[in-house]
């Protein structure tokens, strides 16, 4: 037993996992988040509670302001999704983030020129092009570790910083920049490619029932069809699927084309369903953002869109936070990675046990 | 015009500022090195280093003292190490989701506290930053003399530290122990010495290592806190381990052979070559993925890294 | 040995617990100082959890333990180390790039020094004193497996061990290693040390002094070998009376070839790990592989099941050439493989019994419905197996993480024997299985094998390859020596050759 002994007490590791350890975890993320918040507060002389306050009411105070959490959390959905299919799989796909910027730009490529035509089939060209283009990008460090041995972890990182250079190269005096304009970003989309809007009152549009549709795709996906049999199986030996016949070069390849699909749908709805332009500012950090949402969620559908929500709400809450109390917004970055920590904490403490030593 | 490269005095800039910019990839480099031979792999880095170079920033303008700044970046990189530690060796969390989680930290911590800080200043207020330390008469040694001895002190550190912790890993007692750790934990384990406060040590000491490279980009030449400054150096830091082959003079060499890039570009970009800049700043990344194409071989790398050790 | 001699070690009343598990229940036995004493009992008897707590990898939930007449608290291993306990675990604790110095040597000093010049004569000293052959120079990745537990003994003595436990240590040693290392363990003992050997070979245990013979957690007894004999011991172990496994010839071994291997080689680097291996099986014939570990088996399996292609050499099953053929492929033309390494290769834990059942075949047909797996079908399969195969498990839902080595080994076989209606590869199917389920292997291998399936059947186990094959083949370094017929072979013969003589009558 793995064992660490201090002053009179003794930390051991269980042998079989707390059926609590998810829920726990999730709680002391939750206290964990809410503390280390208020000092944070504090310390940029805010009232915690007036924060929190605000944060609560600026997510889900009205209509519209509950509509906007709800586009906030529609990428947050698909890069929680990409994560979700890969890690559950162990295939460490850190690079929903380019693949995001991937889908966006596959799909402007594939649509720009198509100004006019009807929105039944601007609008389909998009999401394919979405998907495609996320696909690639992912296939990319698939191809990547599987033929080169290049670590997927490292290799989804580099490409992340490679593609906002490319976008940047397209968009800053580039083919696709917008004439006569000054600002690194494309012209506004045609209104034949805009995602329609699916609660009046409130900037929610169709990308977020695509969203919702995924989701539900992706559950089916895992639980039950063969591919998810051989990711589950893969998440957890991965040499005993080869040694029993499956082409687990293929298996690799096919997580990470999915999960890259999902990712890319994540840059699209937001170019055409929220900014109705093409630029970084746009779609950067749902990628990273999404693997914590994935890790809160438990790696289950359902839960990513909980925590996706959750996640949409406190981005929301944080600019009426920062316009009452002055606390940034950019507090809400940290905030996610505690939570993260905290749950990741709460959850592995709960497999060990304090026990007394009864001797010296 | 590229006549006008090879001028001397352009070559020995570039060289010199191929030191200048490895400094802190080489302090990182060190620090991941001596964590991974542990057995850890701290996917952090990029976290720490961005911490490092926020907080040393913040105490050196507080302060008024840049090796305040320096230290209090070392002392932050080495308590998110430590922190880090505790749920990578302790609670046995899997390693590349922590770090990760840590990256994001740092990010959106320095960017928030920077905010925070200077919410009503318009620029952040830069802070003077070090200066050059030449060495007399070394550094008036024609061409070698810029390159080498006429660096900032934390530069001469970042040199100095290859041929320490080389001794360390393969002339001390410790160093054996910690390599031990790093291959086959068990045999520490099986000879009654703990693996864990072994491991400790060496991601605490990687943290420090990211905090002080972080310094370096702020107090030692930026002279100010840029939100995401780091950009992507703590991944070429683990980049450079295993390019590197987890030995410290390879890693000296991979240290160089990207900051040359780097320089290169830079000198580039100052010549007008018409080149888009968004490729040139592409290079180090791209040569990155090509560098772990070519080094295959993970022969070399610690035998249980990134495995926590179980006693089962 | 002085009737009031102080035991070197003295157990009393030692329990261990794991959640409800009762791995050691009230065990109390005395080990005299230059004593070599036996731990006897079949696999999960608890023979490795009492070595562990007396070398304080585990803490006993109750009961004391003695060390030269005093107590001593065993909470680490740097106390069991403090108290002279010195331990040979079964699987080495070694790291493959260092040096033997270095292994030896690593965490033992103080300071930050490395003082490899006492270091290296230390180890001398105790090289001469028993006998022992080591280059203290050699990167441990060279030496052979029965070298590199000279290291570990060495190891041991190094830190001043008074005790040494040695857990299975002839397991991957040739007939030859063994003896050299008894003739060792004797000059050992007349120096004092005692010496307490975890065996389950009665050949080993029969040169012991005492034996103390476990089973299912408690001690069944400690007695005098030179008072007992094997059958006694055996039936102590096992709780009944077992002879040893008798033949069960079917009808004659057909004649019509099934497998045929034809100078198969295989390279790692410039090493051939298969060197030219041919051989036949024919319809309803079993042909044993005799060996040690690490002689070619594994890489011989790999290649004949399609995990990797041979570089040279052919295969062919009823004629139809097999090599280069992928490991689906393989199964699909009848082929059932029983990897060495049960939670390695054949199971992924975290899957459950029914979906373990159907690993590699969970694309096909019938266990699907449209896009969907066919859950009720899985379900039906998984009891149909859990009865035919009595595997103890909670049901068709629960997770192979929880099954023992038996039924997990169970749940390999009824995949496996299902697949395999032409071929059957099984690789050292009983190891680390208790008394039950080897025999209910053998008897499901009879029994496959009656039905007229060709059985490849590799193994270190002599009895049991006597007890079940029709010929006897032998492995030594990727080269197969000779095939005997198993009923005129003897184990000498066999042994022999397990350890690379190839000429009948060498020495």
């Amino acid at each position: 037993m793995s064992e660490f002994s201090l002053a009179g007490w003794r930390l051991e590791r269980r042998i079989e996992q707390s059926r609590f350890s998810r829920p726990i975890g999730l709680a002391v993320a939750l206290v964990g988040a809410i503390l280390v918040c208020s000092v944070l507060f504090v310390s940029a002389g805010a009232n915690p509670l007036t924060a929190f306050a605000t944060l609560a009411k600026g997510s889900f105070g009205s209509l519209r302001v509950t509509g906007e959490t709800l586009v906030k959390a529609t990428p947050l959905i698909f890069t929680g999704l990409a994560a979700c299919v890969a890690f559950r799989a162990r295939l460490w796909n850190i690079g929903a983030e380019g693949q995001v910027f991937a889908g966006a730009m596959f799909a402007f490529w594939m649509q720009h020129n198509l100004g006019g035509y009807p929105a039944l089939v601007q609008i389909p060209i998009v999401v394919a092009g979405g998907i495609a283009g996320g696909a690639l990008y992912a296939g990319l460090a698939a191809v990547l570790k599987t033929r080169f041995s290049v670590d997927e972890v490292i290799s989804t990182v580099m490409l992340n910083y490679i593609i906002v250079y490319v976008l940047s190269m397209l968009l800053l005096r580039g083919p696709w920049s917008e004439a006569g304009g000054f600002f690194e970003q494309s012209a506004r989309i045609d209104r034949g490619a805009v995602l329609p809007i699916v609660l009046a009152g409130t900037r929610l549009h169709a990308g977020f029932l695509l969203a919702i549709v995924a989701a539900v795709l992706v559950y089916f996906l895992l639980k039950r069809t063969p591919l998810g049999y051989e990711i589950k199986a893969a998440g957890s030996n991965l040499r005993a699927l080869d040694v029993q016949g499956t082409n687990t070069r293929r298996l690799i390849l096919v997580v990470f084309l999915v999960s890259g699909a999902l990712a890319g749908l994540a840059g699209v709805t937001e170019v055409y369903g929220v900014q109705y332009r093409l630029k970084a500012g746009a779609i950067a950090g749902y990628g990273y953002s999404g693997i914590i949402v994935a890790i809160l969620g438990q790696l289950h559908p359902a839960g990513v869109v909980v925590a996706a929500i959750l996640f949409g709400a406190l981005l929301n809450g944080a600019i009426l936070m920062q316009i009452t109390t002055g606390v940034p917004s950019a507090l809400i970055y940290a905030v996610q990675a505690i939570l993260l920590l905290f749950f990741l904490a709460g959850w592995a403490a709960c497999n060990f046990r304090l026990r007394r030593i009864a001797d010296a | 015009m590229l006549d006008t490269l090879f001028q001397a005095s352009i070559l020995v800039s570039i060289a010199a500022a191929t030191v200048r910019i490895a400094t802190p990839l080489l302090l990182a480099a060190l620090g991941e090195l001596v964590a991974e031979r542990g057995g850890v792999y701290n996917m952090g880095l990029e976290g720490m280093m961005l911490m490092g170079a926020f907080t040393g920033y913040l105490a050196a303008y507080e302060s008024g003292s840049l090796w305040v700044g320096v230290a209090a970046a070392g002392f932050t990189g080495a308590l998110m190490a430590f922190v880090f530690a505790v749920m990578v060796i302790t609670l046995k969390v899997e390693q590349i989701v922590t770090g990760l989680a840590v990256n994001l930290l740092g990010a959106g911590l320095s960017t928030y506290w920077l905010r925070a800080a200077f919410a009503g200043d318009g620029q952040t207020p830069t802070i003077p930053f070090f200066a050059n330390a030449p060495i007399p008469y070394l550094s008036e040694l024609p061409y070698v003399g810029p390159v080498l001895f006429d660096q900032k002190l934390i530069t001469y550190l970042a040199f100095l530290m290859v041929p320490a912790v080389w001794f360390f890993l393969y002339r001390t007692r410790y160093g054996l122990i910690l390599r031990c750790a790093g291959d086959n934990p068990k045999a520490l384990d099986v000879k009654g010495i703990a693996v864990a406060p072994v491991q400790y040590a060496a991601v605490v000491f990687g943290g420090l290592m990211a905090g002080l490279g972080g310094a370096f980009l702020s107090v030692g030449s930026a002279a100010r806190f840029v939100p995401e400054m780091t950009n992507g150096r703590g991944w070429l830091a683990i980049i450079i381990v295993i390019a590197g082959l987890w030995r410290p003079w390879s890693i000296l060499v991979a240290a160089l052979l990207f900051s040359f890039l780097d320089a290169l570009q830079l000198q580039i970009q100052g010549i007008g070559i018409a080149i888009p800049y968004q490729l040139l700043l592409m290079m180090p990344y791209v040569a990155a993925i090509v560098a772990l194409m070519v080094r295959r071989s993970r022969a070399s790398a610690p035998a249980m890294l990134g495995v926590p050790y179980l006693r089962e | 040995m002085t009737p009031n001699e102080t035991p070197r070690l003295s157990v009393r009343h030692l329990t261990k617990r794991f959640g409800p598990l009762v791995a050691n229940d009230d065990i109390s036995l005395d080990v005299m100082p230059g004593e070599l004493h036996c731990l006897l009992g079949e696999n999960g008897a608890g023979k490795s959890t009492l070595s562990s707590c007396l070398y304080g990898l585990y803490r006993p939930d109750g009961g004391e333990i003695w060390v030269d007449g005093r107590p001593v608290h065993l909470n680490s291993p740097s106390d069991a180390i403090a108290a002279g306990m010195g331990m040979v675990h079964q699987h080495f604790v070694l790291v493959p790039s260092f040096t033997v110095m270095e292994n030896i040597a690593v965490g033992a000093g103080s300071g930050w020094r490395l003082d490899y010049a006492g270091v290296l004569d230390r180890i001398r000293s105790i090289c001469d004193a028993y006998a022992i052959e080591l280059d203290p120079s050699q990167p441990i990745g060279e030496l052979s497996v029965g070298e590199q537990q000279w290291v570990e003994i060495v190891k041991v003595l190094y830190m001043g061990a008074r005790l040494l436990i040695l857990d299975e240590p002839t397991a991957v040693l040739t007939p030859d290693e063994s003896k050299k290392l008894f003739t060792v363990i004797e000059r050992l003992l007349a120096d004092g040390i005692s010496v307490l050997l975890i065996s389950h070979k009665m050949a080993e245990v029969m040169r012991s002094d005492a034996v103390s013979v476990l089973r299912k957690g408690r001690l069944v007894g400690t007695v005098r070998t030179a008072d007992t004999t094997r059958d006694e011991l055996t039936s102590m172990m096992v709780g009944r009376r077992v002879s040893a496994p008798v033949r069960v010839d079917g009808e004659a071994a057909g004649q019509e070839r099934m497998l045929a291997v034809r100078d198969l080689v295989r390279l790692r680097d410039t090493r051939r790990v298969l060197d030219g291996i041919s051989f036949d099986v024919a319809k309803g014939e079993i042909l044993g592989l005799a060996g040690v570990s690490g002689n070619g088996q594994d890489e011989l399996f790999e290649c004949l099941c399609g995990l990797v292609a041979p570089d040279e050499g052919s295969v062919t099953l009823a004629d139809k050439p097999l090599h280069g053929l992928s490991v689906a492929e393989v199964a699909a033309e009848g082929v059932g493989y029983v990897p060495s390494d049960r939670f390695r290769d054949g199971l992924v834990a975290d899957l459950t019994v029914s979906e373990n059942l159907v690993l590699g075949q969970h694309w096909q047909g019938r266990w699907r419905r449209g896009p969907f797996l066919d859950r009720g079908a899985l379900d039906a399969n998984a009891r149909r197996a859990i009865e035919t195969y009595s595997i103890a498990a909670g049901g068709p839902d629960s997770a192979c993480r929880k099954l023992s080595g038996g039924n997990a080994q169970k749940v390999i076989l009824a995949r496996e024997f299902t697949k395999a209606s032409k071929l059957l590869l099984c690789n050292q199917p009983t190891r680390g299985l208790d008394v039950g389920a080897i025999e209910f292997v053998h008897r499901e291998l009879v029994r496959k094998r009656d039905e007229g399936c060709a059985v490849l059947l590799a193994s270190e186990e002599l009895e049991d390859l006597f007890a079940l094959c029709n010929r006897i083949g032998v492995m030594f370094r990727g080269r197969l020596l000779a095939i005997l017929d198993a009923r005129s072979a003897t184990h000498e013969e066999v042994g022999r050759l397990m350890a690379g003589q190839e000429s009948a009558g060498a020495a």
